[in-house]
């Protein structure tokens, strides 16, 4: 039964945009930093660019495959957790938006499955935007022949993408139960967005490592310096986070009336 | 309450705040028979629908259908119901032929019947365009399409002539009409238009604020058409008016429970 919904769930984004254009915006990411490595490798060529070049000299990078690499870990941790948002909310709030709930709400199927094959779409999606991400910067660092790049460099790099993601997508379960909740993407876009704020501002208190959304900024770096590991406590509550997310989620569309 | 019923309702109510969208209905469907559910726009028919396949809860009262009480989030019974509710709707990034498979796989039918039901609701020459791109029949006969994919012992259809032409409407009369006779197949159908299903229904339940105001058989609905009067008007407007008034006296006389 999971098997022919989570099946039906892929099939339903056959000739869609969203998966293009996420992976597209996100994949952005990594050439703009490349541009800026580009400029700031060569202080003339940064006085060519003009603003864009005096920008890139301001903004302290340096062109090296470890700035490089941080700086990429902020922009999947920062700005993937809100393309992750929008990833959960389309595959959720589509079914309300296009009227097909009362459809999918009338198989003979258990709404928590249906709810379980979302969370797994959301996740495989999800992983194919970081690998794609990963798979580029990989290349525009071979390509730039930035000091630094190795195979160990390369591979660790994956594994602090691949850790800031996994986090980021623990926390997508509560967007999709503002969605359900909801029914439309407006509510869980700006619920993350909201969120992903509060986020940053919490991270620069004692309780950084308590919120849920301060827990990425405090990996990444973007509220202090990049934390190796994080506390227990923040696991748990990543945890509890995601399986409360996942429960209500549930809950909600099992008991929800559907009037759309 | 006949033990061999389909559908049966108790009491069934459902209000809105202070607005009553269904008030103490009982009702019973037998097994292979056409059951029209008759009323205005707002008189109750689809938030009936809706409570039938479990998608919204009634605040009093009860729904069983095939003898299960009907709830939120039930789905062992579902599989042996085929519905549309309200307006067509269908994933519109996939073709004709691919909503089919789809609703096809999730209820357990065998592959041919996506096929056969394409041919058998006319829709052959739209089977690989976006169910996006069709007309508002054919997006009426898809509909139509899925809700018989999984051959269903019940069909619940809302206003399932919405959209057709009137050869359409003969054509989806006839292949009711049929899929009762040949297959014992039991028909809930709601509408507004009292031609349309005196033409199709065993019996007629008529309802006016949410309320089950009378139930008629074929033959009494035959006789009771025998009295009528013509008038002939040329102005529109007049017609109008004149179908409203009667419309209005007709319901307002089945309400009080006094003849006008």
């Amino acid at each position: 039964m999971f098997i022919a919904v989570f099946a039906g769930e892929l099939v339903k984004l056959r000739r869609t945009l969203a998966p293009w254009v996420t992976l597209g915006s996100l994949m952005t990411g990594p050439l703009f930093l490349a541009l800026f490595m580009w400029i700031v490798s060569d202080p003339g060529r940064a006085a060519q660019f003009g603003l864009l070049g005096t920008k890139a000299s301001l903004s302290g990078i340096e062109a090296n495959w470890v700035s490089y690499a941080s700086y990429l870990t902020l922009i999947v941790g920062l700005g993937g957790t809100l393309l992750l948002a929008f990833v959960a909310a389309y595959v959720f709030g589509r079914e309300y938006s296009e009227g097909t709930a009362k459809v999918m709400l009338t198989l003979p199927v258990p709404r928590r499955v249906f709810v379980a094959a979302k969370l797994l779409v959301v996740a495989l999606w999800w992983l194919v935007i970081v690998l794609a991400v990963y798979a580029e910067a990989v290349a525009v660092g071979l390509g730039l022949g930035l000091p630094g790049i190795t195979w160990t460099a390369a591979g660790a790099l994956l594994g602090n993408l691949l850790l800031v993601a996994g986090i980021s997508y623990l926390l997508a379960p509560m967007v999709s139960l503002v969605t359900v909740w909801s029914r439309g993407y407006l509510a869980p876009v700006g619920f993350a967005l909201g969120m992903l704020l509060l986020g940053n501002v919490i991270g620069h208190t004692g309780w950084a490592a308590w919120f849920p959304w301060s827990i990425v900024p405090i990996l990444v770096g973007s509220v202090s310096a990049p934390a190796d590991a994080l506390p227990v406590g923040s696991l748990i509550v990543l945890a509890a986070t995601f399986a409360g997310g996942v429960a209500a989620t549930m809950w909600r569309l099992q008991t929800a009336d559907v009037n759309q | 309450m006949s033990a061999a019923a389909v559908v049966t309702t108790a009491g069934l109510t459902k209000r809105y705040g202070n607005v009553t969208a269904v008030a103490d209905l009982d009702l019973e469907v037998r097994p292979g028979e056409i059951y029209a559910f008759l009323g205005r726009n707002g008189a109750g028919k689809t938030t009936t629908i809706r409570m039938l396949l479990g998608l919204i809860r009634p605040d009093a009262g009860e729904v069983r259908v095939f003898g299960h009480q009907v709830r939120l989030d039930q789905p062992s019974w579902l599989g042996r119901v085929g519905s549309l509710v309200e307006t067509a709707t269908a994933y519109p990034n996939l073709t004709v032929r691919e909503n089919l498979e789809l609703q096809r796989r999730l209820t357990g039918a065998p592959a041919v019947a996506v096929g056969q039901v394409i041919e058998q609701l006319g829709l052959g020459a739209a089977a690989d365009r976006r169910a996006g791109q069709l007309s508002l029949g054919n997006k009426q006969r898809l509909a139509l399409a899925r809700a018989l994919v999984h051959s269903p012992e019940l069909l619940v259809l809302d206003e399932p002539a919405n959209g057709l032409d009137p050869a359409g409407i003969v054509e989806i009369r006839e292949l009711l009409r049929s899929l009762a006779d040949d297959q014992g197949t039991t028909v809930f159908i709601s509408s507004h238009i009292l031609v349309e299903v005196a033409h199709l229904a065993d019996r007629i339940g008529i309802v006016h604020n949410g309320r089950l105001v009378e139930e008629l058989d074929r033959a009494a609905l035959v006789a009771a058409a025998r009295a009528f009067s013509a008038e002939q008007l040329t102005e529109q407007q007049r017609a109008d008016a004149l179908l409203t008034l009667e419309l209005e006296r007709y319901f307002l006389a089945r309400t009080d429970g006094s003849v006008q």
